[in-house]
């Protein structure tokens, strides 16, 4: 069927019709091009360059190199866990790599501050198989806390780093790491953004190449056990290997000019997206260019930078968030005394905050060079009153049922420590329900912090996986130190946000490995938690009156609100025992209720009408506990 | 060089959608670039991908220069018009998921007709398909956004051939393919329709 089968069918050894069965990431033939995601590339080259232990925590935009390798680890033959969070996850890479097989962990840029304690000592150490760590970060906030710029953990831990442009190099690049992590034995960090990882293009495959099972681990404490006197010696020789890749770096062919019309004596030095940006707007204003385009970008290959400034009157840098190459590259013109006028941020030609697109690069090239751009477009459509749309949370979502119970239960007089997941949509109205968050796992200590100096109760709501991750000591400290809140662990049996991955709760994990539920209750109550509780968020009255009941203990006490995401419930049998209501028009009093005071994409209100949308309904039946009226009932 | 806007709520199936012109495009031996939402943003609230066709390195659209748009549902044809020139050709589902904003905070969701009115000020053309429909005639609710597709490829601004269509969607969609081609077939023909 269709033109192309049989071209479609060389990419892949399924055929067609098999195609459930298949997964690009390990079927896409030798020499084949297939379309695949920054990150799904990113995936392939961890199995052509032949690792034995992957590992993650999973988070946007990084998810999808873990879930393409849970989903393939089995019959790649290669060992993939979630990890508890990325510290743990990036312990497990380093026990194996300095066994001496490959090891490759992955997670979004804050999950680096996580993991930075164990990385910045593992650079002393170094490794003996190659070990490569994927940082996502994250400009302009799309799906995240903050916008750190992660380079600097290159230059903080003295770690070679690559930063991909394109799928296509997102394969290259981690193939690559391994080679340079191999020879320097060190760690190296390749780099992605979100307009990276999330970029779906043509991708040119290898071969698998399988890695070893197992490496016995040679012991050598005088390199791997970092007691002071080990670490002096260790910090000496890392900055000895810096030097070495410095110049692996200058003969990199990821360190490349490219032409833009024959080039010419200005220049333009870029890196990551900033690459992206800065060919198509050269392209398009008809600049006369040269791009050093730095994909080897820590460290900053010095000749390669002077030889540019040798050749160039001008040389403007282009990079997202932080002026890293841009201060390295002024550093570089003022030690060798080079009259080549540098220009980047330092002369606000480009911010230093959101990700880029080409009018912001356009922009800061016309300031510079004097150019004339295409004016800027007026919009033509006027966006006041055209209903906003932000994201939510779900119809049936079990956190929308605790919120509305916890709202309920302190008429809102209480101070609400919140954290990382879906719940923190928790903020919007109606809920209100989140007034301090900065990182995973911050509820239960900030909690703790704010119950010490506020007469208002405080309640802390974390989500199962982000109690796992980082919600423990807190928990532990809580009880040591006697402090005085109530926490709800939000558990929808799964990492919902970031694309139902497992968690250490779970009973079901990734395709190569059995794993083992571990409780939430016993943790809580091995913390030494004195009052627990769990309930089911959809039984609004029972929730209701545990809040009630735990904020009035004197101690630290726990609810876990025990619920399974709706979007999975809607496929398994559990989902479908569920009845699906509607409002009776002539039982409603109009009263808006069911919309004010409780958040359900399903209702919606237009015209006065209130009414239950038939497809979204998740069946959930909170609503109808809800309404004063028993307007909303269960459909027949 | 084919540059689409494809807008939408998250869940209607996007993605899937621009990873079907993508196929399409490698299967046309054509470079072609996507980007996408993922994380929070997919939680019901406005998502945006992107699809150029041809020789760039960036995936982001540049503001007025998208040659097509295709939005999957009505009020989101709005928010779109920022890519729009007096050139694009704007295909819009006529679906209507009325963000809770519009009950929350009573406000109105435009009509059809209004919206194609801000939509013809700021595009070339505008045309609207019954996606929902003609996914529950073709058998799978679910298929809208595939109809959408078939309407793409009906516009012919692309640059790829109904084959290359056909061809990506029985690789990406691997359930249901006679009745997911047959959405497809509706979309293309509804288009066709309409511009000829």
């Amino acid at each position: 069927m269709g033109i192309a089968s049989d071209r479609f069918k060389s990419y892949f050894h399924y055929p067609a019709n098999d195609f459930d069965q298949m997964d690009r990431i390990l079927e896409a033939k030798p020499g084949a091009k297939v379309l695949l995601l920054g990150n799904e590339a990113i995936a392939r080259a961890a199995l052509e360059a032949g690792v034995t232990v992957a590992t993650t925590y999973p988070g946007t935009p990084a998810s999808e190199i873990g879930d393409a390798l849970a989903r393939v680890a089995k019959d790649a033959g290669i060992y993939f866990e979630y990890s508890t969070n990325e510290m743990v996850a990036t312990e497990i890479a380093i026990g194996a790599a300095a066994s001496g097989v490959r090891a490759f962990v992955s997670m979004k840029h804050v999950g680096v501050n996580v993991a930075a304690d164990a990385l910045m000592t593992f650079a002393y150490t170094g490794t003996r198989g190659g070990f490569v760590l994927v940082t996502a970060d994250d400009p302009s906030c799309h799906s995240s806390q903050n916008e750190q710029d992660n380079r600097y953990y290159a230059l903080l831990g003295g770690i070679p780093m690559f930063e991909p442009s394109s799928p296509q190099e997102c394969y290259d690049m981690t193939k690559e790491a391994f080679e340079i992590s191999e020879k320097l034995e060190l760690p190296v960090i390749v780099r992605t953004t979100t307009r990276v990882s999330h970029v779906r293009a043509p991708v040119g495959v290898g071969t698998i190449v399988p890695g070893p099972k197992t490496k016995e681990f040679l012991k050598d404490p005088k390199r791997f056990v970092t007691v002071p006197a080990v670490a002096r010696s260790r910090h000496i020789v890392l900055l000895e290997r810096l030097k070495v890749a410095e110049d692996l770096a200058g003969k990199s062919s990821f360190n490349k000019i490219v032409r833009i019309k024959g080039g010419g004596r200005t220049g333009i030095i870029a890196s990551s997206a900033g690459f992206n940006y800065a060919a198509d707007a050269a392209n398009s204003l008809g600049l006369s260019a040269d791009i050093l385009k730095l994909g080897f970008s820590y460290p900053v290959p010095r000749a390669t930078i002077i030889a540019f400034l040798r050749n160039h009157d001008r040389v403007v840098v282009v990079e997202e968030l932080e002026p890293i190459l841009e201060t390295a590259v002024r550093a570089i013109a003022q030690h060798e005394s080079l009259p080549t006028k540098v220009l980047g941020k330092e002369d606000q030609l480009f911010p230093r905050y959101y990700e880029f697109d080409q009018a912001i690069v356009e922009a800061g090239l016309e300031r510079t060079l004097g150019l004339k751009t295409n004016p800027s477009l007026e919009g033509l459509v006027d966006l006041q009153g055209v209903p906003k749309r932000p994201p939510v949370l779900c119809a049936g979502c079990p956190h929308s049922a605790t919120y509305y119970a916890v709202n309920k239960a302190t008429n809102k007089k209480a101070i609400f420590a919140s954290d990382i997941g879906c719940y923190t949509l928790g903020v919007s109205p109606p809920y209100s329900a989140a007034d301090l968050l900065v990182c995973m796992g911050s509820s239960v200590g900030t909690a703790g912090g704010l119950a010490k100096v506020n007469t208002l109760p405080v309640i802390a709501f974390i989500g199962d996986s982000t109690f796992f991750h980082a919600g423990i000591p807190g928990l532990i400290n809580a009880v040591h130190n006697g402090h005085k809140f109530l926490l709800m662990i939000l558990d929808n049996r799964t990492t919902a946000m970031t694309g139902h991955q497992p968690h250490p709760g779970s009973e079901k994990g990734p395709s190569c490995c059995d794993i083992t539920a571990v409780s939430i209750e016993e943790i809580v109550k091995a913390c030494g938690v004195k009052w627990l509780k769990v309930v089911d968020p959809y039984d609004l009255k029972t929730t209701t009156d545990a809040v009630k009941e735990a904020i009035a203990q004197p101690t630290v006490s726990v609810i876990i609100a025990r619920r399974e995401c709706a979007l999975i419930a809607k496929k398994n049998e559990e989902g479908a025992i569920l009845k699906k209501h509607f409002i009776d028009q002539e039982v409603c009093k109009k009263c808006r209720t069911c919309v004010d005071r409780f958040q359900c994409p399903a209702i919606s209100s237009i015209d006065k009408v209130q009414t239950i949308d038939d497809a979204l309904c998740a069946g959930c039946g909170v609503c109808s506990q809800i309404c004063p009226y028993k307007a909303i009932k269960e459909a027949k | 060089m084919s540059d689409i806007y494809l807008v939408g709520v998250g869940g209607q199936g996007i993605i899937t959608a621009s990873r079907v012109i993508g196929d399409a495009a490698i299967l046309a031996n054509k470079n072609v670039l996507l980007s996408e939402t993922h994380g929070m943003a997919q939680r019901g609230g406005s998502v945006v991908c992107t699809a150029r066709i041809g020789d760039v390195q960036s995936p982001l659209i540049p503001d007025g220069q998208a040659d097509l748009i295709i939005s999957f549902e009505l009020l989101e044809t709005l928010r779109a018009m920022c890519k729009a020139n007096k050139d694009t050709v704007v295909v819009s589902s006529t679906e209507k998921i009325v963000p809770l904003s519009v009950s929350t905070q009573k406000l109105r969701y435009p009509t059809l007709g209004e919206v194609g009115a801000q939509v013809r000020k700021a595009a070339g053309k505008f045309v609207p398909i019954e996606a929902r429909t003609l996914a529950e005639d073709s058998g799978v609710p679910m298929s809208s956004n595939i109809v959408m597709i078939g309407a793409l490829a009906g516009t012919g601004a692309t640059g790829l051939e109904r084959g290359h269509f056909e061809s990506a969607i029985e690789m990406n969609i691997p359930r249901m393919i006679p009745e997911n081609l047959a959405a497809f077939a509706k979309g293309f023909e509804a288009m066709d329709k309409q511009l000829h």
